[in-house]
């Protein structure tokens, strides 16, 4: 066997590699008549001469190679930020149905950075949790496409980005924040998540684009459910969910927005928008987008009360989204 | 009829161990003259009382800027007045706005521009969120001042089962608000230190000698040292938010008399002062003449002016005192204690204000079933156990052996054959 490896190499060396199986086998034929009994065994690995004629027709078709998908990295050359969205919004580079996502979509747009949207979910993120940028790939750094998660999206805006940002706002914005991320998210989290009058809407976004089986999406949905109402009782440090009182709260933080945007322009007077703008546009799309098929309308009620509120959401949906087309 | 204002007990030096009980209590005292009836009594959570509040919600009254809501729930500080109960601080003063004609007097809540008014909402919120996460930290979160600090307060401030599981009830909450300000990972640490220092066997598990660890700057500092930048740098925007709020005035809403706001700032400053073994808080408040830190003395000087009627809770009788206990023990066990306390305490409720279709029938029905395998396996197990005392090793002598066994294990291969007995030997014929 050993002196049959060596002839292999040679041939292989040559070049001639399509001869290599008849000549194995007419080799192994003549051992076998030469040396009867000894070398008999090698007899047992050799491919008998029938069979490999009929290895030789196969494949009988080969089919051209799959195309990739369309969601996957194509041109490596723009940055690329993952979010929750379906993949016909996100060919149209329309907003993602997330307010974390949608955030810094909206920021990174504001920021002027170019890049494209694509659909992924939590489990693909590095964090786990959406969004995540790919950064564009650069042949000389290795480094390049390291993913960039979403709380240095910020650094990642102020250093890529063409357009010019808000200078520091003062430590007010700190405290307004905490209105966004707890009074008016919870109210959120209650209307989508919690609330029987929406299970379609929550079914559509994020339920029906991962499986079709019933036993998981009933899993998935009670998963869903279970974190939304963990995650508010968390945050307003009480034993249950009353959602009075929740959109009361909602209420009350929309307005104090309302109040403190006054008839600027933009949040805390600034003349340019910037992250605190794209975060109360994240909500305040949403609630208000009159695509998504909201069964209770409790949150778009309450948010029609404040005018204000709502030209600023205008204001940067034109300036994101429509004057782009 | 007076009022009845339920607090944590006084702990750590302070009136009471909980930033918005001593929020309330400052407000209450400035609110109230010495004159009006009021009682303050220390209490302990509502919940441990075993007070079947289901969360109701009852709206008083319908205004024009605000519906004034009152939650009965299971939190501290609850006001008691009228046979009626309001729970947390802002809700306790917005009743009191509208059912004590001293509140609107004496407190410039109801004179607030709208400017002023969203501040207030904001940084109302911003304190019960960053500042109760401050708080968590460095009482609860941190393992060196919960063992020697807050842990003893409770201790103190609790009957004797319930001191197994109310602190620890409360801790897990704090603990996850730390991780809400991504440092959540000054308790795991602690735990993880624990679990190393036990395991001190001197080999490994394939019977090497272990060999000493080599002690880094990292592993040798304590949990709380080696979060200290990180949590330096988050008291100090903490504070620096305060005083730019209030800049040189004497309240933080910048008005002539103290709002809702500035008892509630008085509360969190108050027990970020206290002096845990690592005291970043308190010493980032006292660093450079901070105005927070003058802020804190002067609404301390104001609120001592009288001592408030202090009522001591009646003793509890020991069967409600179980049954508070074994409410606490149910809802620390894994895995089942979660959709205990949901389904005691109420879960979602609808929008209308009734109970929302609950899982309730579905949950019972699994945990009965889950409870009953459990219980079976239990005594399948425990039939299994040999009874207390039994040896747990037997020895029997050995079989006396014969034939061909004499030879060991070849004798037993052979013992198929059949056995001749021994001819008698000539020599013992003769």
């Amino acid at each position: 066997m050993a002196r049959l490896g060596v002839v292999d190499e040679k041939q292989v060396g040559t070049g001639n590699c399509y001869s290599i199986p008849s000549f194995t086998m007419s080799h192994t034929t003549e051992a076998t008549r030469a040396r009867p009994r000894s070398q008999e065994s090698s007899g047992w690995f050799t491919i008998p001469a029938p069979l490999a004629q009929l290895f030789k027709k196969f494949p009988l078709l080969t089919y051209p190679p799959n195309e990739l998908p369309c969601r996957s990295p194509g041109l490596r050359d723009t940055p690329t930020l993952y979010v929750f969205i379906s993949d016909e919004d996100a060919l149209k580079d329309l907003p993602s149905f997330n307010p974390s996502c949608l955030k810094w979509q909206t920021f990174l747009k504001l920021a002027g950075v170019d890049f494209r949207v694509r659909p992924s979910n939590n489990h693909a993120s590095p964090t786990g949790a959406l969004p995540f940028l790919l950064p564009p790939y650069t042949p000389s750094d290795s480094k390049s496409q390291r993913p960039v998660p979403s709380n240095k999206l910020e650094q990642y805006a102020l250093n890529n980005g063409k357009a010019e940002l808000p200078k520091s706002l003062g430590t007010k914005l700190d405290a307004y924040e905490s209105l966004l991320d707890h009074g008016i998210r919870n109210a959120w989290l209650y209307t989508l998540y919690l609330s029987p009058a929406n299970l379609g809407l929550l079914t559509q976004l994020y339920i029906a684009p991962t499986t079709s089986s019933p036993p998981v999406r009933a899993t998935i949905l009670y998963q869903l459910r279970h974190a939304a109402e963990s995650e508010i009782l968390k945050s307003t440090s009480r034993d249950a969910i009353i959602p009075t009182y929740l959109y009361h709260e909602a209420r009350e933080a929309f307005r104090a927005l309302n109040t403190v945007l006054a008839d600027e322009e933009w949040f805390f007077g600034s003349r340019t928008p910037g992250l605190f703008d794209a975060t109360v546009f994240s909500y305040t799309h949403l609630i208000l987008h009159d695509e998504l098929p909201w069964g209770n309308r409790r949150m778009n009620d309450i948010l029609s009360e404040f005018p204000r509120l709502v030209n600023h959401r205008n204001r940067i949906f034109q300036r994101c989204w429509l004057a782009s087309t | 009829m007076s009022f009845e204002l339920h607090v944590w007990g006084p702990a750590l030096g302070r009136d009471s161990i909980d930033a918005e009980c001593l929020a309330a209590i400052a407000a209450f005292r400035r609110i109230f003259p010495p004159s009006i009836g009021l009682w303050l009594q220390a209490t302990i959570p509502l919940s441990a009382q075993i007070v079947s509040f289901k969360g109701s919600l009852l709206i008083v009254s319908a205004f024009p800027r605000l519906i004034i809501i009152i939650i009965i729930t299971d939190t501290l500080p609850a006001l008691f007045h009228s046979g009626s109960w309001t729970s947390g601080y802002t809700n306790i003063i917005s009743y009191l706005e509208w059912n004590a004609t001293s509140c609107a007097e004496r407190l410039s809540d109801n004179d607030l521009t709208p400017q002023q008014d969203a501040d207030l909402l904001a940084y109302s919120s911003y304190l019960s969120t960053r500042g109760s996460g401050l708080i968590a930290l460095s009482l609860y979160a941190s393992p060196n001042a919960w063992v020697e600090l807050t842990r003893p307060a409770y201790s103190a401030l609790l009957p004797f089962p319930l001191t197994w599981t109310i602190p620890t009830t409360i801790r897990a909450a704090a603990i996850e608000k730390a991780e809400s300000l991504g440092m959540g990972y000054i308790a795991a640490e602690a735990e993880a230190d624990e679990a190393a220092a036990q395991g001190t066997a001197e080999t490994t598990s394939t019977g090497f000698l272990r060999l000493r660890e080599q002690l880094g700057p990292r592993k040798s500092m304590q949990p709380e040292q080696a979060a200290a930048i990180r949590f330096q740098q988050l008291a100090d925007d903490f504070f620096t938010t305060l005083d730019e709020l209030r800049g040189t005035e004497k309240y933080l809403l910048r008005t002539s008399t103290p709002s809702s706001l500035d008892f509630l700032a008085y509360g969190y400053l108050e027990l970020m002062q206290v002096q845990t073994p690592f005291p970043i808080l308190a010493r980032s408040l006292v660093a450079n003449g901070r105005p927070c830190a003058q802020f804190l003395q002067a609404m301390r000087a104001q609120s001592q002016d009288y001592v408030l009627p202090w009522k001591e809770p009646a003793p509890r009788r020991l069967p409600r005192t179980m049954l508070a206990f074994a409410d606490g023990a149910i809802e620390s066990i894994a895995g089942a204690g979660e959709s205990w306390r949901r389904w005691r305490r109420g879960g979602i409720e609808k929008e209308e204000g009734r109970q929302a279709q609950s899982l309730t029938p579905a949950l019972v029905s699994v945990g009965s079933v889950v409870v009953g395998l459990a219980a079976a396996g239990a005594a399948l197990i425990l039939r299994g156990i040999p009874s207390f005392g039994a040896a747990t090793h037997r020895f029997e002598a050995p079989k006396e052996e014969k034939g061909l066994h004499r030879f060991g294990e070849i004798g037993a291969m052979l013992d198929v054959l059949p056995i001749f007995d021994q001819p008698p030997t000539p020599s013992s014929s003769i």
